[in-house]
């Protein structure tokens, strides 16, 4: 009987593990069918509202919480390029123009969802504090060594590494606020920044 | 044969687990987050906090590019008054519910533009309270506990949005 119990209860914790690891695999790797997919980058038009799903609502839960409905604002998240997971050893290149929206900006967030540490203390660029290009293009380079131009600097997540459990190292998101007819009603072919890898080490 | 079905009995088991702990997550984050901003900062008073960098842990994702206030709030004991001046740049108040929901929200963008100046005041009820008995702009909340979060633009100079939040307030209704 008592031997039983033990197996029972060793059972039990090892499904509530496998449960854990099991969710936070699917919604690292944005495994979710309410995700709309343009380009590499990820979006949902259901955040923050009440039909999204209860996968959708748990990568709010984990990976977004209190973030608004889309009227207010859109994100578009990426994290990996044509399947490969962003890579700290990696130097990448983030292509853009102007975007139709009140602002915009992009924010490089370690895997554990916060502000990567960094000695500049640059986290993310705006479409005001950009250097652009004569043509209002601009270009910015993700890498952790410091880059000529518009540098955003990537590095270790903050916490600790044993409790990662993405496959991406940091991952990029792109806040659209106040975003236009385009975002709102077809997100997947709206126009967005474009990033390729450049190099690895 | 024995351990062959305990095997695929966790399996199943962990797999549909994951759906269970998806639905208990929302609350369970949201429940976290109250807590801790309850024993930090109290409920019912709206909180400015800096602007975001490496060290701020307390909610995932926070935008450089944005300042934020919060008030954590609880409608047991009667209704809410939030009151914010509303800057030109970007600025919202947007409503959460204990499961994560973005219910209700006022901006200044779109077909808004016109409170750009003017002090937003807004009374937060709950869902057993009856809107006409309140004056002005009501916004009736689904759960008795939940957040509100203002958000204003942190891009160039900051200072008219600062000051904007730094004269918000979250505070129980007075008696009419």
């Amino acid at each position: 009987m008592l031997k039983n119990l033990s197996k029972l209860t060793a059972a039990a914790i090892i499904t509530i593990v496998l449960s854990a690891v099991l969710l936070a695999r699917t919604i690292g790797a944005g495994l979710n069918e309410m995700n709309l997919q343009n380009g590499d980058w990820v979006t949902s038009t259901a955040t923050g509202t009440k039909d999204a799903n209860i996968m959708l609502k748990a990568t709010v839960a984990l990976g977004g919480l209190l973030a608004s409905a889309k009227k207010d604002s859109m994100y578009y998240r990426l994290s990996t390029i044509a399947g490969e997971p962003l890579r700290l050893n990696c130097r990448y290149r983030i292509e853009g123009t102007d975007y139709d929206a009140n602002w915009w900006s992009v924010t490089a967030y370690g895997w554990d969802n916060y502000l990567i540490p960094n000695s500049p203390r640059r986290y993310s660029f705006n479409n005001e504090n950009l250097v652009r290009n004569g043509d209002g293009s601009w270009v910015i380079t993700v890498a952790e060594t410091e880059q000529p131009g518009n540098w955003l600097p990537i590095g270790p997540a903050g916490a600790p590494a044993w409790r990662k459990l993405t496959n991406h190292d940091f991952d990029l998101l792109l806040r659209l606020y106040t975003p236009g007819e385009a975002y709102l009603n077809t997100p997947l072919s709206a126009p967005l920044p474009r990033v390729t890898r450049e190099a690895c080490q | 044969m024995k351990w062959l079905k305990w095997l695929l009995g966790i399996a199943a088991f962990a797999w549909a687990g994951q759906y269970v702990l998806a639905l208990l997550l929302p609350n369970l984050a949201m429940e976290t987050l109250y807590l801790l901003g309850d024993e930090r900062y109290g409920h019912n008073q709206l909180v400015v906090a800096p602007v975001p960098d490496e060290n701020s842990r307390q909610v995932v994702r926070p935008s450089p590019d944005l300042l934020y206030a919060s008030c954590l709030y609880n409608l047991q004991d009667g209704a809410l008054t939030i009151e914010a001046p509303v800057p030109e740049r970007y600025w919202s108040m947007q409503f959460y519910q204990m499961n994560t929901d973005n219910y209700a929200g006022i901006t200044n963008q779109r077909d808004e533009r016109d409170r750009v100046g003017t002090i937003a005041k807004v009374t937060l009820i709950s869902a057993d309270q009856s809107p006409e008995d309140y004056e002005g702009e009501v916004i009736q909340s689904p759960t008795s506990r939940g957040i509100v979060l203002l958000r204003a633009s942190a891009i160039g100079d900051r200072t008219e949005q600062q000051a904007a939040l730094d004269a918000s307030s979250c505070s129980p209704t007075a008696p009419s």
